[in-house]
């Protein structure tokens, strides 16, 4: 010991044990440990957020893709739906839904007492009230598609109004009832018999996932097939006008353009592109594609236009940085045994770029999907109930978004919308689920293993 | 037209003395000068060494040789540099059809991520070099072989060319050179990242490649140099201070700064 601090350095430094942590040493540690646990606090406040916003949307959501439905045979009535007797559609046709209303009601009111199941206290209205306002339409759509089936009896599957659907999700009480113009609490008994009759329940409901939005007064027939197509077609547009454009853009100014005053220009604004706000995009997507050059509104090529723009710059970044990342040695070894530059790029430098672009572009898709700002300018928010046809002139039809559907549907009065917005939100999301998923597997399949 | 004759007649003459003919050559990066009025005759079917200390320019000098500087947007080259004495900065010339006749093997080997058949192929197939699939394959082995890798390959043509060693990575490398059926074959520093054993072989095929090529190598290791090369050029501050045959650079330097260079002195 003494020996040990007769040898140690002229500077005073003594020897230490090792087994005896200094101040500085014991400071330095708890600082790391420190470090460590806010990172590690950071990753559990975010994946609790996560779980706390996931958690709502599918207490919310999952139920709209169950919807309650009333099974009962229908006779349908030839002497008043056909009252001339020919069978002719053109004569069919001016039978409204009224009168298939009527019919209906008149059918259910029929059950009920053949059933014995007691409707006491509930005039027939209130009774027919059980049914959603959709379901006329619906028959009639049947009728007039297959005018044989007039004079038989049909078992007919139809919604049952928003309220009892409410109830049957337990939305709707007894008390809140109570309070409500549109339905009673008899009704609610009623629901509860017909629940044990085998007559009304809940049901998948693929409707939620293709059918057309439906007006404030029937949110239990609000589908998000519009908003689906719209949304895809978008996404189509959208691959096919910024993929080529991106891609080509980010190799010329990576591999051709001269490095030079311009080119630095173009690198700012690009980046300062993909920081606009996305509402700008959507008033020069306003002036530009609809009041000069006066492509149709509410159309999803517009949407597309727009949303390209958007994401343009994104998958230039992407694309650019995918690039710069290839070694430059693979550029050298191309060109050294007399490749052309262009066979340098394509044969060597994009292939190894290819995962780097697609996952780029794949997210940059993904945020584009679930745009909303610039769609509401360009009238995607509008309540469309038609189909668009199928491409290329569907892409001019009037169509929305998921993510407009959303806004729209969280903007109704009626609670059976939420639940329907959150739905929407699901269905939004396994949309983005799956692209990201994809970008996974095709980044895997690309990548080189060696 | 007249031109035209002159340079045929100069092509016979110089077919067997030199290959390369520098003249005068000034290289400027930007502001600063990397070589300085550079004349060398590089001559055919020999191994010609650069020598000299880190930053010394005989890489740049190389570089120029196949025209690769192009790459590098402030590179201004000035002078004359004849292959078979056609000047290679001519308007006319394609520097891609250059560098098919002047093949380059860089310092860190630089396999392309695919095949080894496809990596030796790849030079042959972009030059319409070969008609089918027989003819490819036969090239693609004639270049294994004289690159002494056939051996070591041949039962897996198709595993990736960035699998093999270090030392076999730089053999394919000088195979997918060779493949290209180039006059001259530039070497940057070939064996810099090999260990002893590789860097004996990749030297053992440097000596075999002589009979067809002429070979300029830049190596930092004069005992390679004296080992391989019959001309060496000793180059300093981006001046060529001294060119001669290898057995006189090492015994009777002419130039101080090469004696004191090759005895250790300066570097």
């Amino acid at each position: 010991m003494t020996d040990l601090a007769a040898n140690a350095p002229a500077g005073g430094r003594a020897s230490r044990s090792l087994l005896v942590p200094s101040a500085r040493m014991r400071r330095r540690n708890s600082a790391e440990r420190r470090f460590r646990s806010y990172g590690l606090i950071a990753i559990v406040v975010s994946l609790l957020s996560l779980a706390v916003m996931l958690s709502t949307i599918f207490r919310d959501g999952a139920s709209s893709f169950w919807q309650a439905r009333l099974e009962f045979p229908v006779t349908l009535d030839a002497a008043v739906l056909d009252p001339k007797g020919n069978a002719d559609p053109a004569e069919m046709a001016k039978q409204t839904t009224v009168t298939y209303g009527k019919l209906l009601d008149q059918s259910f009111a029929a059950i009920l007492a053949a059933g014995g199941i007691d409707a006491s206290g509930l005039t027939d209205k209130e009774i027919g009230a059980m049914v959603s306002k959709a379901a006329p339409a619906q028959i009639r759509d049947r009728v007039l598609a297959d005018p044989s089936l007039l004079g038989q009896t049909i078992t007919v599957d139809v919604l049952a109004a928003g309220r009892i659907d409410g109830y049957l999700k337990g939305r709707v009480t007894r008390e809140t009832a109570a309070r409500d113009r549109n339905v009673s609490p008899a009704q609610l008994d009623l629901a509860d018999r017909l629940v044990g009759a085998g007559l009304l329940a809940e049901r998948w409901n693929w409707d939620f996932i293709t059918g057309p939005d439906a007006s404030d007064t029937r949110p239990e027939s609000a589908g998000l097939g519009v908003a689906l197509i719209g949304s895809v077609y978008m996404m189509l547009l959208v691959l096919v006008m910024c993929v080529p454009v991106g891609v080509a853009a980010s190799i010329y100014l990576e591999e051709f353009a001269p490095k030079n005053g311009w080119t630095d220009l173009i690198e700012v604004n690009i980046a300062n592109l993909a920081a606009v706000p996305s509402i700008v995009f959507g008033i020069l997507g306003l002036a530009v594609f609809i009041n000069f050059l006066q492509l149709p509104q509410s159309s999803s090529l517009v949407g597309a236009l727009v949303i390209s723009l958007m994401t343009l710059p994104t998958i230039i970044i992407a694309t650019r940085s995918a690039v710069r990342a290839v070694p430059p040695s693979v550029r050298d070894a191309a060109l050294g045994i007399g490749a052309s530059k262009m066979q340098a790029v394509f044969h060597h430098v994009l292939p190894l770029a290819m995962p780097g672009i697609l996952t780029g572009t794949i997210l940059g898709l993904a945020t584009a999907l679930g745009e909303t700002a610039p769609l509401l300018l360009i009238g995607m928010v509008a309540f469309v109930t038609n189909y668009p046809d199928a491409p290329p002139e569907g892409f001019l039809d009037p169509a929305t978004a998921l993510p407009v559907q959303v806004y729209n549907w969280a903007s109704r009065s009626d609670p059976a919308f939420i639940e329907r917005s959150n739905g929407a939100i699901i269905v939004l999301l396994v949309f983005l689920l799956a692209m990201n998923v994809s970008a996974i597997l095709l980044r895997r399949k690309f990548e080189r293993r060696w | 037209m007249n031109m035209n004759d002159m340079r045929s007649v100069e092509r016979i003459v110089n077919s067997h003395a030199a290959k390369i003919a520098a003249q005068n050559v000034q290289v400027h990066y930007g502001a600063s000068q990397a070589i300085r009025d550079v004349s060398i005759d590089i001559l055919d079917r020999t191994v010609t060494a650069f020598i000299g200390p880190s930053g010394c320019g005989k890489s740049t000098f190389l570089r120029c040789l196949n025209r690769m500087n192009d790459t590098i947007p402030t590179c201004r080259i000035e002078g004359l540099i004849r292959l078979d004495g056609e000047d290679i900065y001519d308007r006319r010339v394609d520097p891609v059809t250059l560098r098919a006749k002047v093949g380059m093997v860089f310092q860190k080997p630089n396999p392309f991520p695919k095949s080894i058949y496809d990596n030796v192929a790849y030079g042959p197939r972009i030059h319409g070099l070969v008609q089918g699939k027989a003819e490819l394959d036969e090239v693609v082995e004639q270049s294994l072989r004289k690159a002494a890798l056939w051996n070591e390959v041949k039962d897996r043509l198709s595993a990736p060319g960035t699998g093999l060693s270090g030392g076999q990575q730089q053999r394919l490398c000088i195979a997918r050179a060779v493949a290209t059926g180039p006059e001259v074959l530039l070497m940057d520093e070939p064996c810099s990242a090999l260990d002893p054993i590789a860097t004996a072989q990749v030297e053992e095929l440097i000596d075999e490649l002589r009979a067809n090529f002429s070979v300029v190598i830049v190596t930092h290791s004069m005992q390679q140099a004296a080992r391989v090369s019959q001309k060496t050029a000793f180059f300093h501050l981006g001046n060529l201070v001294e060119y001669g045959d290898t057995a006189q650079i090492f015994t009777t330097p002419q130039d101080s700064r090469t004696e004191s260079y090759i005895t250790g002195r300066i570097g």
